[in-house]
């Protein structure tokens, strides 16, 4: 639009990427969910509280965690590849 | 361009701008940007997290044109947005963070004084059009093409005025000491960028102390407070001695790395101190980079846990007043490097 006015759309600049979000299972009942510690501080005890329960109320087979090397930096490939590849379902918290 | 359009307000509405209006671009003025550059416009100078847009050579020299840059202002915009997106710089945990820090470039070199940049009297603020276009250029790229946006990926919970403009050199003319690029081996004639995340500067003054301990203790403390968090994790430091203070210290035979030494040595608190307030956890302390005790309340914790994490320089005009800008907590490390002219 902005090209027709004259001027030019500053954010164009190139092949955008586009994600498709990965299908949300309906139900849990023998799934393993993966739980990701983002390392702020009690997020584990989050995510740990939170695997229990799945465990208890909703059928979860196996939890499996997985801490990042830090908070602000993405999951090292390592881990996402290994959810990827493990886990039905991921779960991160973020502590504080 | 369309009569009925006014062009300020639809950069306004967009939004692709920083709440100011900006130089609209035009093809023609965008060519003529692209003068002060010999790189191609379609090269990729690298993508801007958190969206991951990417930013080409012509994308950047886009944004410099609405922020006001001349074109001999685009290859330090381009060398400072190259250095920002380094790994170590953790530009993605910035843009998202609660945080308000900003990335401060301080540039030095003969390009820098062939451009105007501005390092002494008033370099933090406004009046400077070096300073001040080359930093709004690279704020708009991090909204533009990389989302930092306040209630889109930007969790900011105050920002700071720093997020308008954060550039300047340093005030060599004036200055005791060899530039912050050469403590670092850049030769004297290299053109650097030093790029830190940092929050605004707070002026400490001290017109009082004849010696530089005295002095210096006083920075000290002001590199300390509670609730900073370079008291409770690892975290950039930027301290710009005002060059009256920096003549001080150099007149009592310190060098800039003696006075370097000394702040790492003499900023920091007791555990007992940081229990009192601020953001002092036990965790935190035991994630520390250094070995410290925290179940000893005498146990002394430096503000700068890695001597790399300080960057000294010597700016602002006389008087007798350092800034410091502390820094982030979320793991950013100061990068700095060279850029083509």
């Amino acid at each position: 639009m902005a090209d027709t006015l004259g001027f030019i759309d500053p954010t164009v600049g190139g092949e955008r990427a586009r994600i498709p979000l990965a299908p949300r299972p309906m139900d849990l009942a023998g799934a393993t969910v993966g739980l990701l510690d983002n390392t702020k501080e009690q997020g584990d005890v989050i995510l740990q509280t939170l695997g229990e329960m799945l465990q208890a109320h909703y059928g979860v087979a196996r939890v499996v965690m997985r801490r990042k090397e830090h908070y602000s930096k993405p999951a090292a490939t390592a881990i996402i590849e290994m959810m990827a590849r493990e886990v039905h379902v991921a779960i991160t918290a973020v502590g504080g | 361009m369309a009569q009925d359009v006014d062009e300020f307000e639809f950069f306004l509405d967009k939004p692709w701008s920083d709440g100011l209006p900006v130089v609209t671009p035009t093809e023609a003025r965008v060519q003529r940007m692209l003068q002060g550059t010999h790189c191609a416009p379609d090269e990729i100078v690298g993508h801007i997290p958190p969206m991951l847009e990417p930013a080409t050579v012509r994308t950047v020299a886009i944004h410099a044109l609405m922020a006001g840059c001349k074109p001999a202002y685009l290859p330090v915009v381009l060398g400072g947005l190259r250095l920002m997106l380094r790994e170590e710089f953790n530009l993605n945990g910035v843009q998202g963070t609660m945080h308000g820090v900003a990335p401060l470039m301080i540039v030095n070199g003969p390009y820098a004084q062939h451009i105007g940049l501005h390092g002494g009297n008033g370099c933090f603020g406004p009046g400077f059009r070096a300073n001040a276009s080359i930093g709004r250029a690279i704020r708009l790229l991090l909204l533009n093409l990389g989302g930092g946006i306040p209630g889109v990926a930007s969790a900011t919970i105050f920002a700071t005025p720093m997020r308008y403009t954060a550039c300047l050199t340093e005030n060599i003319a004036d200055s005791p000491w060899e530039s912050l690029a050469v403590s670092k081996d850049y030769a004297a004639h290299d053109n650097v960028i030093t790029c830190a995340m940092v929050e605004s500067p707070r002026l400490c003054f001290d017109d009082v102390s004849q010696d530089p301990t005295r002095l210096l203790t006083g920075l000290a403390s002001s590199m300390t407070d509670l609730c900073s968090w370079n008291m409770h994790t690892r975290s950039d430091m930027i301290v710009a001695m005002g060059p009256q203070h920096a003549a001080l210290c150099a007149n009592a035979g310190f060098s800039r790395a003696e006075v370097h030494r000394r702040l790492c040595r003499m900023a920091g608190r007791k555990v007992r101190e940081l229990k009192g307030g601020g953001n002092w956890r036990r965790e935190r302390a035991l994630a520390f980079p250094i070995q410290v005790d925290p179940d000893d309340d005498e146990c002394f914790i430096p503000a700068i846990k890695d001597p790399y994490d300080l960057q000294l320089i010597v700016a602002g005009g006389w008087g007798p007043c350092t800034a410091i800008c502390h820094g982030w907590s979320g793991g950013s490390r100061a990068v700095h490097g060279t850029y083509a002219v």
